[in-house]
């Protein structure tokens, strides 16, 4: 797997970028901002970008904006934002093409090397990581929720931090069998067109943030 | 004098010269018809008058320097009238003395007020700074008893995960699984403080995303309507976004409303943040926060006034200039 790496903080990228090596995942280039990350990714067209958001020249928000710029310029590669604090607006922002290939988490979750690892993988194959405390944010919403039963919110907001249906499973201590049949019953409540499942998954998610 | 005269106004220079122009042809026509009694005084008086009121309405309003200057320049034009009318008992001293006493009382008035303004201000920086202050003890406070010390437990866990790697290394994954919990709850406490003095999305994306942000987290609907041209300064936005913080989280803690109206709009130079919530009422300024986010919007010049009868509804609205 290659990846390209945008962080501004020398300390955290080097880091960062022997953690992925580590684990088997080539860097292939480390940028500090957000013009350098876009022109590294046209170019190499890794299978991940792991962006900040925070970074030079306003230190605002343009890692994200350089990111939603490559999801649509380069929409192989997949994007896992890191930064300092979660916002919901900006996950939806993320997800709002409604395709998987895109996670957000806090920074704080590299220091879980294999769980981060995992992340990034399962980011780069298509599916999706929202940070917990994303997810946490939005637990008990309204409306468009309101249909689910407490069991089948518990499973959306794991979906909503990308796990698999077997990692739902291992979390609630459930069969595999009772996680589908509730994934089935939330795609159903919500109303979603009928696709491939990863698709689905994401528009679920999406519903979840929404919610509000 | 010249530099003022070019800096004049030039609509009321080119009016300066046509009276100019009008006072000299009078002058003509007076000396064509022969001389006589000098009847052109009657016109240059009144032009006179009109270019004086002009120059002396362009100096900035609120200026004592203008009304002394328009008051003398009535003075000159009775004492002109009195001149031209052939002298005789000299009048012109009651309209005089009155317009000096308006004058005098004017003065007493602008100092009372620039007391008073000095009071506000002294009293706003006061409390400014006492906000200021407890704010940083705060912080100092938060630092000490959270962050640091998980530092401490930090370096102390893998201090102990050292000492123990090769004599037992099953404790050493212990302190190293300790280690990371500390580093981890320390994270989250540095970053909650670092959201207490500006939230992130504030600086990132403005007003209307960062009280929309407020918004979603709310157990109960919340009305967001954001209508600024631009942009206010830093010290104003950050003001006005904890005004609606503020509102929104006493309205959900004690109110019991069932909708909540956050409204940012500009009037006149300033932002003007409403917080409106159809809950019981009796919101009470004494129990921190209200009394907190007054300090902070006087300290910007600006104003808060929170009307929450019993029964409600309540109604909190800051008014915050905005010098561009």
């Amino acid at each position: 797997m290659r990846a390209v790496i945008a962080e501004d903080l020398a300390l955290l990228r080097d880091g960062l970028t022997r953690l992925l090596r580590d684990n088997d995942i080539e860097v292939v280039d480390a940028v500090s901002d957000g013009d350098a990350l876009v022109h590294a990714v046209v170019r190499e067209q890794p299978d991940i970008a792991i962006v900040d958001i925070r970074m030079p020249p306003t230190f605002r928000d343009e890692g994200l904006r350089a990111a939603l710029e490559l999801r649509e310029r380069v929409p192989e590669t997949a994007i896992l934002i890191i930064s300092q604090y979660v916002e919901g607006t900006y996950a939806r922002e993320l997800l709002a093409d409604g395709r998987g290939g895109v996670g957000y988490l806090l920074k704080d979750r590299v220091m879980d090397v294999e769980a981060f690892v995992e992340a990034v993988r399962r980011v780069a194959d298509g599916g999706t990581a929202l940070d917990p405390e994303v997810v946490a944010h939005f637990v008990g919403r309204r409306d468009r929720l309101a249909a689910l039963t407490p069991r089948e919110n518990e499973v959306l907001s794991l979906m909503a931090e990308g796990r698999s249906n077997a990692g739902i499973a291992e979390a609630l201590v459930l069969t595999v069998g009772a996680v589908e049949k509730h994934v089935a019953s939330i795609l159903q409540k919500l109303q979603l067109p009928p696709s491939d499942e990863t698709h689905r998954r994401v528009l679920a998610v999406l519903a979840y943030l929404d919610a509000s | 004098m010249l530099g003022m005269f070019l800096l004049w106004k030039r609509t009321v220079r080119a009016q300066a010269w046509a009276v100019l122009l009008l006072d000299l042809f009078v002058l003509v026509l007076w000396a064509a018809g022969g001389g006589g009694n000098f009847w052109p005084a009657w016109v240059w008086l009144p032009t006179g008058l009109v270019v004086g009121w002009g120059w002396w309405a362009a100096q900035p309003a609120g200026a004592l320097k203008r009304h002394v200057g328009q008051v003398t320049l009535l003075a000159l034009f009775l004492i002109g009238i009195w001149m031209a009318s052939g002298f005789g008992t000299f009048w012109p001293v009651y309209p005089i003395a009155g317009l000096a006493f308006v004058l005098g009382l004017r003065a007493v008035m602008r100092r009372e007020q620039s007391e008073a303004r000095v009071e506000t201000l002294t009293t706003s920086r006061a409390g400014a700074v006492e906000a200021a202050e407890s704010q940083l003890r705060r912080i100092e406070r938060d630092l000490h008893d959270g962050a640091q010390a998980r530092l401490v437990a930090l370096g102390m866990n893998l201090g102990l995960a050292e000492q123990q790697l090769t004599k037992d290394p099953e404790k050493a994954q212990e302190h190293l699984a300790d280690a990371r919990a500390a580093a981890a709850a320390a994270l989250q406490e540095l970053r909650d403080l670092a959201r207490g003095i500006h939230p992130p999305i504030l600086a990132d994306r403005g007003l209307d995303a960062a009280v929309r942000a407020l918004a979603t987290h709310a157990a109960v609907p919340v009305a967001v309507d954001v209508e600024l041209a631009e942009r206010p300064s830093v010290a104003v936005e950050t003001a006005a976004y904890f005004v609606a913080a503020e509102g929104l989280a006493n309205a959900l803690k004690h109110a019991h409303a069932s909708r909540i109206d956050i409204d940012v709009h500009e009037r006149e130079d300033a932002v003007v943040v409403r917080v409106l919530d159809d809950g019981r009422g009796g919101a009470s300024e004494v129990e921190g926060g209200l009394h907190g986010l007054r300090q902070r919007v006087e300290a910007l010049d600006g104003s808060l006034r929170i009307a929450s009868p019993a029964g409600g509804p309540t109604v909190i609205e800051a008014v915050l200039p905005c010098v561009r």
